[in-house]
């Protein structure tokens, strides 16, 4: 049933049928938009930042008590007429559940929703044991249908249009359906499954929760399915992940709180269930319903212990990872994950389903954080999927040849800047003498050709810096300018640009020599070994206390420097502590210009002209910088104007762009359409990364919009 | 939080979600309302779970003068001729228009899963703002020895499986309605 890619080739080549399914597109395209529109407005009041600390800490600090937990849950729900199991791995629970439908003379099943009875594959299971098994929930039932799996955690049917449901009903109900309504299509799913619950001799569900101090499931659900499963049978099983398990009622609670809202942007869902002990049952004999619950291990318990992976099960299965991600929005879950899909799916399918389904799901991550800020129990997913990479690569014992070049070239700052000075002379050909590259050779351009790439500068800024260096007469501040391997080397004039603005604000501005790439590109390839040697390089070189500042022109760089410098050396002798003189100098151009400059617009001529903004990844996620890019455009005698989903990432991600192009292009073309749509003459962003992705398609499209590195935009309307 | 304000929230928080939310004065208003709204919906059959047993009888009399089937525990053989439910609430939670059921009885949960229409009656006075609020109630029931089925009950059953759009009434109930009793009994 579910097929996926166990190696890159065959990965990239399902994408490739993925994105041609314009429907796919359109609908999660809607849904990341609609999705986050939804969910501000049902946190308003709530402090979502706090609370979320509040749960993974309270999740942290449940893990190393699993089992003690587990026993405690154990003696309640037994006194109270349960049988638990614990099951060491998913053929385990299948057997376990297997044998209790043998032993209570079952023929008909009915299932709620259980990503963990996905986990386990349970339904093939039964189905092969001769029992006759039927999911209740409206879009489980919809894939099970279609001998599918689910696309969504919490939406298992969302690449479905109701076209295809409603085509799906016909068969099953051999009736004409009317398709275009879907009020009628729910009601087909009501009509026909209505007998399945009364016929059934066992219900499986699963639990959102199980409190250790009272032995209760939680179970927090929208349909009313698992209500009538879990009451009309005569046998119960929940299965449930020992990661379920929590001290008491209140950490549920304040779980509740968050759950439903990052889930479907609900304040709670229509039924919230707590389920102790064998109720009473007409259907059983003796009146009580015969209620088993089954535990899975299938490798938590181990995770648990692992100082790194543990995080990955606070995890209380919202989705949201999925509904905010750029790549998710374009391939859809059965091509971004196994079982569980989006962001966590990438990080727990190498525990649950082995390194094979990973291998390749693993290496599409963009890296724009956006699951990381919507994340309600406060997991650094995109960190963890470097790791979960690191650890397939590991498990493989194979380095591919790009990583084996890496770090290579990264590790040596000349041969690195010597590779890139000499591109200046290799691509002289293909440049004729433009700024920009719009055909590549043959062999490049078929996926690589949606945007039009940067030509290498002649002169990169490391080599212009003593002729152009500013001479502050009264510095207030002394800065040290870590312009990023793009701006030295491909948009030197966006350095030039800052200098021209700082000059007139009398600052102090140094370059240090001997900087280096900041080593993001080697952490995205996972080679954490090269990322931490080129960050010793960089710290060796800022020498940051000569410095006010450590200014940077390029939101990856920034982000990079401020937030993974302290994880990449965590354990060793450099510690967050440590590093904290260096990282809190990190400071983005406009920050800088409006917060520490203080920059007025009596310094600005004015235009009035309409500029649009694309929000970095790194700069309103990574560096949490939102409002002073914004107020410079205005500061500086611009109109700004709004454009649609502006920090919805672009689509470069680095080397990202270059690995899956077809998707990059993708992620670009809707960006480019928003801002179309916007009435501006302008496009600024304040990454050279964005600025080479968003450039680049807009001089393939032929657009008329003038991309533009923000230190431009300012440059020219400083008095 | 003052008692209107605390009415005013559940109403508000509750007919977000789809529910009706009625105020009203007296059981006999509240069996009237019922009944009413069942002829209304083309439904021939009431149950009426959790009510004292001379309340019972006036609404099998209500019943059997609109011509409706008064339906009797135990439900499971009534399962699919349930029209309406009628059952008291133990709890209403303003902050989110919830209604709190202990449901441990199989017939409250039949008559509240498989009725097409389920009409709740909550008293004022047993309207919480929060959940919080209800911390302690909801740990006596779960930490309480035997068995339970605990409810909340927030709108009725709803889906967005197909294509995202909002549909009411998959599995559980199709219509949600609160009545709010003014007092507990006149």
């Amino acid at each position: 049933m579910i097929k996926t890619a166990q190696d890159i080739k065959s990965y990239k080549k399902q994408l490739k049928e993925a994105l041609s399914d314009q429907f796919l597109r359109t609908a999660l395209d809607n849904f990341n938009t609609a999705y986050r529109g939804n969910r501000s407005a049902v946190y308003e009041g709530i402090d979502f930042e706090g609370i979320k600390k509040e749960i993974a800490a309270e999740k942290d600090a449940a893990l190393p008590r699993l089992i003690e937990l587990f026993e405690a849950f154990k003696t309640h729900a037994e006194a109270a007429g349960v049988k638990v199991h614990a099951a060491k791995d998913a053929k385990q629970a299948n057997e376990i559940i297997a044998a209790i439908a043998k032993e209570n003379n079952v023929k008909k099943i009915i299932k709620s929703k259980s990503m963990t009875a996905e986990e386990t594959f349970l339904n093939d299971h039964l189905e092969n044991k001769g029992y006759f098994v039927t999911e209740t929930d409206l879009g489980e039932w919809i894939i099970q249908l279609r001998k599918e799996g689910p696309s969504h955690m919490v939406m298992p049917a969302i690449h479905l249009s109701r076209h295809q449901v409603g085509d799906l009903f016909e068969t099953v109900t051999r009736k004409k359906q009317d398709s275009e309504n879907i009020d009628k299509l729910v009601k087909v799913a009501r009509k026909e499954l209505r007998p399945a619950y009364l016929e059934a001799d066992m219900g499986i569900s699963g639990a959102n929760f199980a409190i250790a101090e009272s032995g209760a499931l939680g179970l927090v659900t929208n349909e009313g399915n698992m209500r009538l499963v879990t009451t009309l049978p005569k046998v119960h099983v929940a299965l449930v992940g020992y990661d379920k398990l929590i001290p008491d009622l209140k950490t549920m609670l304040r779980i509740l709180k968050v759950l439903p809202r990052n889930a479907t942007g609900q304040a709670i869902t229509s039924y919230v269930t707590w389920i102790k002990g064998a109720v009473e049952c007409g259907s059983a004999p003796a009146n009580r319903k015969i209620m088993h619950i089954v535990f899975l291990d299938n490798g938590r318990l181990a995770l648990a212990k692992d100082p790194v992976f543990s995080k990955a099960l606070r995890c209380i299965r919202c989705g949201a990872c999925a509904n905010v991600c750029p790549v998710y929005s374009k391939v859809g879950g059965h091509k971004y994950g196994h079982v569980y899909i989006g962001a966590i799916g990438l990080i727990l399918t190498l525990f649950y389903h082995g390194k094979e389904n990973d291998r390749a799901i693993v290496r599409n991550c963009i890296n724009c954080q956006a699951c990381k800020e919507i994340c309600p129990v406060d997991i650094d997913l995109p960190h963890l999927i470097k790791k979960t990479y690191r650890a397939v690569l590991d498990q493989d014992g194979k380095t591919p040849v790009k990583n084996v070049i890496l770090s290579k070239v990264l590790k040596n700052r000349k041969l690195f800047h010597f590779i890139l000075r000499n591109a200046y002379l290799a691509q002289k050909p293909l440049a004729k003498k433009k700024t920009m590259i719009r055909h590549l050779p043959h062999f490049f351009e078929k996926e690589h050709g949606f945007r039009s790439l940067p030509v290498i500068a002649r002169t990169p800024f490391r080599d212009q810096w003593e002729t152009i260096r500013p001479h502050a007469v009264h510095p207030k501040h002394t800065i040290a300018l870590f312009t990023g391997c793009a701006a030295d080397f491909i948009y030197p004039e966006q350095a030039a640009a800052l200098l021209k603005v700082l000059q007139k604000y009398d600052v102090q501005v140094e370059f240090p020599m001997d900087q280096t790439c900041c080593g993001l590109p080697a952490l995205m390839a996972a080679e954490e070994e090269t990322a931490k040697e080129v960050a010793l390089q960089n710290l060796k070189a800022v020498m940051s206390e000569k410095y006010d500042y450590i200014l940077t022109l390029c939101a990856s760089c920034a982000s990079h420097l401020k937030h993974n410098y302290p994880k990449i050396f965590k354990d060793a002798s450099l510690t967050p502590e440590n590093l904290k003189p260096f990282t809190d100098k990190i400071i983005d151009f406009s920050s800088f210009v409006v917060n520490v400059l203080k920059a007025s617009s009596k310094d600005f001529k004015v235009t009035g002209e309409k500029v649009a903004y694309h929000s970095p990844c790194h700069l309103c996620r990574g560096m949490q910088v939102t409002h002073e890019p914004r107020k410079l455009i205005e500061i500086a005698g611009y109109q700004y104007v709004p454009s649609k989903d502006e920090d919805v990432c672009c689509g470069f991600g680095g080397s990202y762009s270059i690995d899956f192009p077809e998707i990059s292009a993708e992620i670009l073309k809707k960006k480019l359409d928003d801002v179309q749509a916007a009435d501006a003459r302008l496009l600024v962003s304040d990454c050279p990364g964005c600025v080479l992705q968003l450039g680049g398609g807009m001089d393939k499209r032929g657009g008329e919009i003038q991309v533009k590195h923000i230190t431009e935009l300012i440059a020219e309307t400083k008095i | 939080m003052p008692t209107s304000d605390l009415i005013r929230l559940m109403k508000e928080k509750a007919e977000a979600v789809q529910a009706v939310v009625v105020k009203i004065k007296t059981m006999k208003e509240a069996f009237q309302y019922t009944v009413d709204l069942t002829r209304r919906q083309g439904g021939t059959s009431m149950v009426a779970m959790g009510l004292e047993t001379q309340d019972v009888n006036l609404l099998e009399k209500a019943c059997k003068t609109a011509d409706l089937t008064f339906l009797k525990p135990p439900l499971r053989s009534h399962a699919n001729e349930i029209h309406t439910a009628l059952t008291p609430v133990d709890w209403g939670i303003a902050e989110t228009g919830t209604l709190v059921l202990d449901s441990s009885s199989e017939d409250v949960r039949i008559a509240t899963m498989l009725s097409e229409t389920h009409v709740a009656l909550l008293p004022v006075s047993k309207i919480k703002p929060d959940v919080t609020a209800l911390e302690n109630e909801i740990n006596a029931v779960l930490k309480a020895d035997g068995s339970s089925y605990y409810a909340f009950i927030t709108g009725a059953s709803r889906t967005a499986d197909i294509e995202r759009v909002l549909t009411i009434g998959v599995h559980g109930p199709q219509e949600l309605h609160i009545l709010i009793m003014e007092k507990n009994r006149e």
